[in-house]
C-alpha cells in the first residue's frame, strides 16, 4: 500500500473512531422536539400557587407554570426573564425594570406591569414567608407607570432584590384572576393561569399533575417537550426503582445510598445542587433554647459542640453528599461565607472537661448529675429533649449516640411539621432541635431571621434559639442597608465570628440535592425550579 | 369442644403434635436467643460498632445498618421487644377476656346480654386504624400501644371463655361441687378456670402473633416508638436501603415471620392437643 | 323467613354504629389540647377556629355536641379537611374506588385460590404435597404484608422488569378504553397478589382443616362406599366447610384492610392507604377521623354480609 493511501486510511480510521466516540454527545447536544417526561415528586402539592407558600412540594410541582421577573443561572446570578433589563438607582433604593413585550398569560390575556404590582402588593408580601420576612418591612412601594415598566422603591438601600425575583422567591400571578379574591381560596390555585413554559392539563389529587407545552411561551423554541407529568411517589426508594424501570425519567432527589450505584450506570445522569424548590443553600442546624437553664451556660453548649463529630453526620446520613458546615452562612454563598472560622472541633476530652467545669458531674452510669448548676436543682440528670421532623430521625439518633458518650442524655421527640412549628416557635417547648435552615440566595433572606432579636416569635422557622445580641442586631441592620458587596462581606464576617463564639446554634452539615434523570434525556437545569424548560429527550 | 382432656395431659399432647413441637421449639428458641443475645452482644443496639452498611461477616453475622449499628444486636433486642410486647398484651387480654367471659357465662341473663353486646362492639373496632388515630393524636409510645391493643383484643378470648364456661357449667363435677355446698366463686376458681386455660392459650397465642404484626405495620408507617428498638422499627429503617443493603430488611422481616410463625404453630399445637380425635 | 333474621340482624347494627360514632367523638375530645385543633389543624387562624366552634357547637355542653356531630355524620358531613380544603367525605370518596378495586381483587384471588389449594391439600391427606402446601400457607400467613411487598418489588418488578413498581396507570401514555383497563390490570397485578397472600394462606389452611375433618365423617364414608364420584363427595363436604371459613374471613376484615393500607403505601397505589399516610404526616385529623369511621363501618358491613351469607347457607339459623 502506498504511503499516501496508508495515510488516508489512517485518517479515515481516526475520523471514524473520533466521530463514533463523539457521536452520542453530538446527538445529545442537539435538542429534539417532542416527547413527554415523567418526573417523580414526593408529596401532593395541595394546590398549584407558588406565590402563597414556600412549601417545597408546591414549588416543585408548579414553578414551571409561572415566571419571575428574573431567573437565575447556574452560578445563581440573575438573568432576564419577564424583565428584559433593569437599572439600580439612588444607591440601591430604587430598582427600575423594563418588561418584555408580547408576553401572554395561558388564557391569552396580555401580561403587564400591573400584574407585577398586584402580585407583590397583594400576594407575595402577605403570604410568601421569605418575601415577607425580607422585603416586607423595607419596601416603600411599587409603581407601574406604564404597561412595560415596574419601579420598586425601598425605605433604605436594599441589596438582595435581584436574587429574590425568580419563580421560587417571587412568581408572578395574574391580576385578572386573583384581584378581589382571597388568594388562598381562589379556585385558580387548582387550575392555574401563568406565563410559564407549561400549561396545566389535569391535576389528579394524590396521583399526578399533567402539563402540556405552552405554545405561546415568550422564549422562542421553548419548551422542547410536548408534555410533562409530575407523578406523586412518596417513597424515595420506590422512586429510584421507578427510574430504573423506565416508568419515571427525572428525580428531584436521588437518595444518598443509591448514588454510588447509579452514578456508575451509563443509563442515568446526575447533577448536584444546593438549590431546592423549598429553599436553597440549606444547613442542618441544631438550635439551643437559650431560655432553658440547662443550656444557658456557654460551656454546656461548647461541650455539645465538642462532643459531636460532624464528619460522621456527613458520611452516615448524607453518604458524602454535602459538606460539614464550616461557618454559619452556607458556602454556596461564597462572598458571605466566612472561611477559616474556628468552629469547635470534635474533642470528647474537652467536652467532658467543660461539663465538669459547668457543674455536671459523672456519677455512675447514665447521664451526668447537676452539682451546683445555677437554676438547676442538685441531683437533676442532664437530659436534653431533642425535637425533629420524622424525616430527620437519623440526625436525632446520631446526636443521641454522640452526646450519650460524654454523659449527656438525649430524648428524641419526632414531630410532624404541622406540630413541630407551633411547639418550637409558639410554645417554645423544647431544649434542642434540628432544623434545616435555608439561607436562600442572599443572607438577608434566610440568615437574618435566625439571629436578629426582632425575629423571636411565633412565626415558624425564625429565631428558634431566642438569641439576643445587640451588637449582632446592629450589624445585621447595617448589612441590610448596605449595597456594596465588599462591605457586606465584612459585616457578615463580623456577625459570623460573634455567633460562633456564642453558639446559639450549632451548624452541622450543608445539604445538597442530587437530581437524577435518564440518560436519553438532557437539558435539565438542576439549579432552578424551571428544571425542564430546556429539557428534551431522544426516542 | 367435644370431649374433655385432663389438663395434665395437655403438655404431653402438645409435644406429640408436630405443629406443637415446632411451635414450642421456634417460639422458645427465639425468646431464648433474644434474651441471651441481648445480654451477650453490644449492650446498646443504638451504638455504632462497625462500618456502615456492611454485609454479614463473622464479626457482624447480620451485617450493619446505615449508622454502623450491629444488626444482630438490633434483631435480638427487637425480637425481645416484640415478644415482650406480645406477652404483656396477651396477659392483659387474657385477664380481661377471662373475666368478662366467665362472668357472662356464670351469671347469665341480662348481664350476659350486656357483656356480649359490649364484646361484639369492641370486636368490630379495627385495632390497627384505632392505633393509627390514637398515636397521631396522642403521640407514639410502646406502653400506650400495649394498653390500646389489650383493650381491643379481648373479645375473641371472652367469647371462647364464655362458650367453654357455659359447657363446663353443666358438667357433673360442677354439679357435684355445688351439691357439696361449694359457693359460686369457689367453683369458678377451682374447677372451671383451670380448664379454661388451654383454649384461652390457643386464642392468646394466635392473638400474640397479631400483636407483633400490628406493631411492625405501625412502625413501618413511622408511628413506632423512636426510643425503642423493635422489629418494625428495623424494617422501617431498611426501606431506604432495599437495593443497597438487603440484609437490613431481610433479617428483621424473617424474625417477624419466625416469631409470628412460632406463635401460630404453638396455637395450632395447643389446638391439636385439645382435640381428642387428634392422634399424631 | 329469612327476612326476619335480616331485620333482626340489621337492628343489631344500629347500636354498633351509634357506638362507633360515640367512640370517634370521644377520641376527638380525649386528645390533648383543644378539640378545635383536632378539627381544624394546628395553625388555622382565629376566624377559622371560631367558624369551627360554631359548626361543631364546641362551646355547648357535651351531649349537645354529640348530637350535632351525629346529625352531621348522618347527613354525610364528616368535616372539612384543612389540608385539602374540601369536605372529608369528598376527599375520601375520591380515593375509595382505587382501594375497593385492590381489596376486591385480592379478596377474589385469595378466596378462589384458597379454596382450590385447600381442597388440593386435603385430597392429598398427609402426603408430601399437602405438607408442602401447609408449610407454605403457614409461612404466607406469618409474613408481614409490607415486607412481602418490598421483596416483590425488588425481585419481581425490578428483577424481571415485567411489572411496574408504582401507581395505577402508566404516567407517560395515558390510555383509554380497553387499553386503559389492561393498563390498570397490569399495575394491579403485583399489589393485589401481595395483599392476597395473607388471606390466601389462611383460607387454604382453613379449607384444608375443615375438609379433612369433614371427609372423615360417617356420611362421607357411606357415600364413598356407595360409589359416589369423589368430586361430588368433596363438593358436598365443602359446603359444610364454607360456613366456618366464611366467618373467619369476615372477622378478619379489619386486619385485611390494614394490610391493604400497607401494600398501597409500598406500591404507591393511589387509594386510601396513601391518603392515610399523607393525612398522618400533615396531622389532618378530620380525614383521619373520617377514615377511621369509614373503616369501622366497613368492618361492620363485612360482618353483616358474612352473617347473612352464613344464614343463607346454614338452614339451622333461619328458624331461630
Amino acid at each position: 500500500m502506498s504511503r499516501g493511501r496508508l495515510m488516508a486510511r489512517t485518517v479515515f480510521v481516526l475520523m471514524a473512531v473520533w466521530s463514533l466516540g463523539t457521536a452520542p454527545a453530538r446527538a445529545q447536544d442537539a435538542p429534539v422536539r417532542g416527547g413527554t417526561v415523567v418526573a417523580a415528586i414526593v408529596s401532593d402539592p395541595g394546590h398549584l400557587n407558588p406565590a402563597i407558600t414556600t412549601s417545597g412540594a408546591t414549588h416543585a410541582a408548579s414553578e414551571l407554570l409561572y415566571n419571575g421577573l428574573l431567573g437565575r443561572d447556574e452560578r445563581g446570578e440573575p438573568v432576564p426573564e419577564l424583565a428584559e433589563s433593569w437599572q439600580i438607582e439612588q444607591g440601591g433604593t430604587v430598582y427600575r425594570f423594563r418588561l418584555r413585550d408580547g408576553v401572554r398569560w395561558h388564557d391569552g390575556t396580555p401580561f403587564t406591569a400591573a400584574d407585577v404590582k398586584f402580585t407583590f402588593e397583594e400576594v407575595l408580601v402577605k403570604y410568601h414567608a421569605r418575601t415577607r420576612a425580607s422585603m416586607g418591612a423595607v419596601l416603600a412601594g411599587i409603581e407601574a407607570p406604564d404597561d412595560r415598566t415596574v419601579v420598586f422603591r425601598f425605605k433604605q438601600p436594599y441589596a438582595p432584590l435581584l436574587y429574590q425575583l425568580d419563580a421560587t422567591e417571587a412568581p408572578i400571578v395574574a391580576r385578572h384572576v386573583y384581584q378581589g379574591t382571597d388568594p388562598q381560596t381562589n379556585p385558580a390555585n387548582g387550575n392555574p393561569i401563568g406565563t410559564g413554559p407549561f400549561k396545566l392539563v389535569s391535576y389528579t389529587k394524590g396521583t399526578e399533575i399533567r402539563l402540556v407545552r405552552n405554545p405561546t411561551y415568550f422564549k422562542a423554541g421553548l419548551p422542547h417537550l410536548d408534555g410533562l407529568v409530575m407523578r406523586i411517589i412518596p417513597d424515595l426508594a420506590v422512586q429510584v426503582l421507578a427510574l430504573e424501570n423506565g416508568e419515571v425519567d427525572f428525580l428531584w432527589e436521588l437518595p444518598g445510598p443509591q448514588q454510588a450505584r447509579l452514578k456508575g450506570d451509563p443509563r442515568f445522569r446526575a447533577a448536584r445542587t444546593g438549590y431546592h424548590p423549598g429553599g436553597s443553600n440549606c444547613i442542618m442546624t441544631m438550635s439551643f433554647n437559650l431560655d432553658r437553664p440547662i443550656l444557658k451556660d456557654l460551656r454546656v453548649r461548647q461541650a455539645v459542640a465538642h462532643a459531636l463529630d460532624r464528619q460522621a453526620f456527613l458520611t452516615q446520613i448524607l453518604f458524602g453528599d454535602g459538606k460539614v458546615a464550616a461557618a454559619p452562612i452556607s458556602s454556596e454563598i461564597p462572598w458571605a461565607h466566612a472561611a477559616g472560622l474556628a468552629l469547635p472541633r470534635p474533642d470528647r476530652a474537652e467536652a467532658e472537661k467543660l461539663l465538669d467545669g459547668a457543674g455536671w458531674k459523672k456519677e455512675g452510669e447514665g447521664p451526668r448529675t447537676a452539682r451546683g448548676v445555677p437554676g438547676v436543682a442538685d441531683g437533676t440528670r442532664l437530659s436534653i429533649e431533642f425535637l425533629h421532623f420524622p424525616t430527620f430521625t437519623k440526625y436525632g439518633e446520631l446526636v443521641r449516640q454522640q452526646l450519650g458518650a460524654v454523659g449527656i442524655g438525649v430524648v428524641l421527640k419526632p414531630l410532624e411539621p404541622a406540630v413541630f412549628a407551633p411547639t418550637v416557635f409558639k410554645d417554645r417547648n423544647f431544649d434542642s432541635n434540628v432544623i434545616s435552615y435555608c439561607n436562600g440566595p442572599d443572607p438577608e433572606i434566610g440568615v437574618r431571621r435566625m439571629y436578629h432579636s426582632s425575629q423571636i416569635g411565633p412565626a415558624p422557622f425564625t429565631n428558634a434559639a431566642a438569641y439576643r445580641n445587640a451588637r449582632v442586631d446592629a450589624l445585621f441592620d447595617e448589612a441590610s442597608r448596605t449595597v456594596e458587596r465588599d462591605k457586606r462581606t465584612r459585616l457578615y464576617r463580623q456577625i459570623q465570628e460573634l455567633v460562633v463564639q456564642e453558639l446559639p446554634y450549632f451548624w452541622l452539615v450543608e445539604t445538597v440535592s442530587t437530581r437524577a434523570w435518564a440518560a436519553r434525556c438532557a437539558g435539565f437545569k438542576a439549579w432552578t425550579g424551571h428544571f425542564a424548560e430546556e429539557a428534551f429527550c431522544r426516542r | 369442644m367435644p370431649g374433655w382432656i385432663p389438663a395434665s395431659d395437655i403438655n404431653r399432647r402438645i409435644w406429640r403434635s408436630r405443629a406443637g413441637r415446632a411451635g414450642v421449639l421456634l417460639t422458645g428458641g427465639l425468646l431464648a436467643a433474644a434474651l441471651v443475645a441481648a445480654h451477650v452482644g453490644p449492650p446498646d443496639p443504638f451504638a455504632s460498632v462497625g462500618p456502615p452498611l456492611s454485609a454479614p461477616t463473622l464479626s457482624h453475622p447480620m451485617g450493619t445498618d446505615d449508622l454502623g449499628r450491629d444488626l444482630l444486636s438490633g434483631v435480638a433486642h427487637g425480637t425481645r421487644t416484640s415478644l415482650v410486647l406480645a406477652v404483656i398484651v396477651s396477659m392483659l387480654t387474657g385477664i380481661i377476656g377471662v373475666m368478662v367471659g366467665a362472668l357472662a357465662a356464670w351469671e347469665g341473663g341480662t348481664l350476659d346480654d350486656l357483656l356480649m353486646r359490649v364484646t361484639e362492639f369492641v370486636q368490630v373496632v379495627p385495632r390497627f386504624f384505632l392505633a393509627v388515630l390514637v398515636i397521631a393524636l396522642f403521640g407514639p409510645g410502646l406502653e400506650r400501644l400495649a394498653l390500646l391493643l389489650a383493650v381491643t383484643s379481648w373479645p375473641w378470648i371472652a367469647r371462647v371463655v364464655r362458650a367453654e364456661a357455659l359447657s363446663l357449667k353443666r358438667r357433673e363435677f360442677v354439679e357435684a361441687a355445688r351439691a357439696l355446698g361449694a359457693g359460686g366463686p369457689r367453683i369458678l376458681l377451682r374447677e372451671v378456670l383451670p380448664n379454661l386455660l388451654p383454649p384461652v392459650l390457643v386464642v392468646v397465642s394466635l392473638n400474640a402473633a397479631g400483636v407483633i404484626l400490628i406493631e411492625a405495620g405501625l412502625s413501618f408507617l413511622g408511628l413506632g416508638d423512636p426510643d425503642v428498638v423493635s422489629l418494625g422499627y428495623l424494617a422501617n429503617n431498611a426501606q431506604r436501603f432495599l437495593r443497597v443493603a438487603w440484609w437490613m430488611a431481610a433479617f428483621p422481616g424473617a424474625a417477624i415471620a419466625a416469631a409470628v410463625l412460632g406463635l401460630n404453630l404453638l396455637g395450632d399445637g395447643l389446638n391439636d392437643a385439645l382435640n381428642p380425635r387428634f392422634e399424631s | 323467613m329469612p327476612s326476619r333474621y335480616l331485620l333482626r340482624r340489621l337492628a343489631q347494627v344500629l347500636p354498633t354504629v351509634a357506638g362507633l360514632l360515640v367512640l370517634n367523638f370521644c377520641i376527638v375530645h380525649l386528645a390533648p389540647g383543644d378539640p378545635v385543633i383536632a378539627l381544624g389543624g394546628e395553625h388555622g387562624d382565629a376566624a377559622y377556629y371560631a367558624f369551627l366552634r360554631a359548626r361543631f357547637a364546641l362551646d355547648r355542653p357535651l351531649p349537645e355536641q354529640l348530637l350535632t356531630y351525629v346529625t352531621n355524620v348522618l347527613r354525610g358531613d364528616l368535616g372539612t379537611s384543612f389540608v385539602h380544603g374540601r369536605s372529608v367525605a369528598g376527599v375520601i370518596a375520591e380515593r375509595l374506588p382505587a382501594t375497593i378495586l385492590l381489596v376486591a381483587t385480592a379478596l377474589v384471588l385469595s378466596s378462589l385460590a384458597g379454596l382450590g389449594l385447600g381442597t388440593l391439600a386435603a385430597r392429598h391427606g398427609r402426603r408430601p404435597a399437602d405438607l408442602a402446601l401447609n408449610a407454605a400457607a403457614l409461612l404466607g400467613y406469618a409474613t408481614p404484608s409490607f415486607w412481602l411487598g418490598q421483596m416483590a418489588l425488588l425481585t419481581v418488578a425490578v428483577g424481571t422488569g415485567l411489572f411496574p413498581v408504582q401507581g395505577m396507570t402508566d404516567a407517560r401514555h395515558p390510555q383509554t378504553g380497553l387499553a386503559h383497563v389492561l393498563d390498570v390490570a397490569h399495575h394491579l397485578a403485583l399489589p393485589a397478589l401481595v395483599l392476597a397472600v395473607n388471606e390466601l394462606a389462611l383460607t387454604t389452611r382453613l379449607v384444608r382443616t375443615g375438609l379433612l375433618e369433614a371427609l372423615g365423617a360417617d356420611y362421607v364414608r357411606t357415600a364413598r362406599a356407595k360409589g359416589l364420584p369423589e368430586g361430588r363427595v368433596i363438593r358436598h363436604a365443602l359446603r359444610n366447610v364454607m360456613l366456618p371459613v366464611l366467618t373467619v374471613i369476615g372477622s378478619r376484615a379489619g386486619m385485611f384492610l390494614s394490610g391493604a393500607v400497607l401494600v398501597e403505601v409500598v406500591f404507591a397505589w393511589p387509594g386510601l392507604g396513601r391518603l392515610l399516610l399523607s393525612s398522618l404526616l400533615a396531622r389532618d385529623y378530620p380525614v383521619l377521623l373520617g377514615m377511621f369511621l369509614l373503616i369501622s363501618f366497613a368492618v361492620v358491613l363485612a360482618n353483616l354480609i358474612t352473617d347473612l351469607a352464613y344464614a343463607r347457607l346454614d338452614p339451622r339459623i333461619r328458624y331461630q
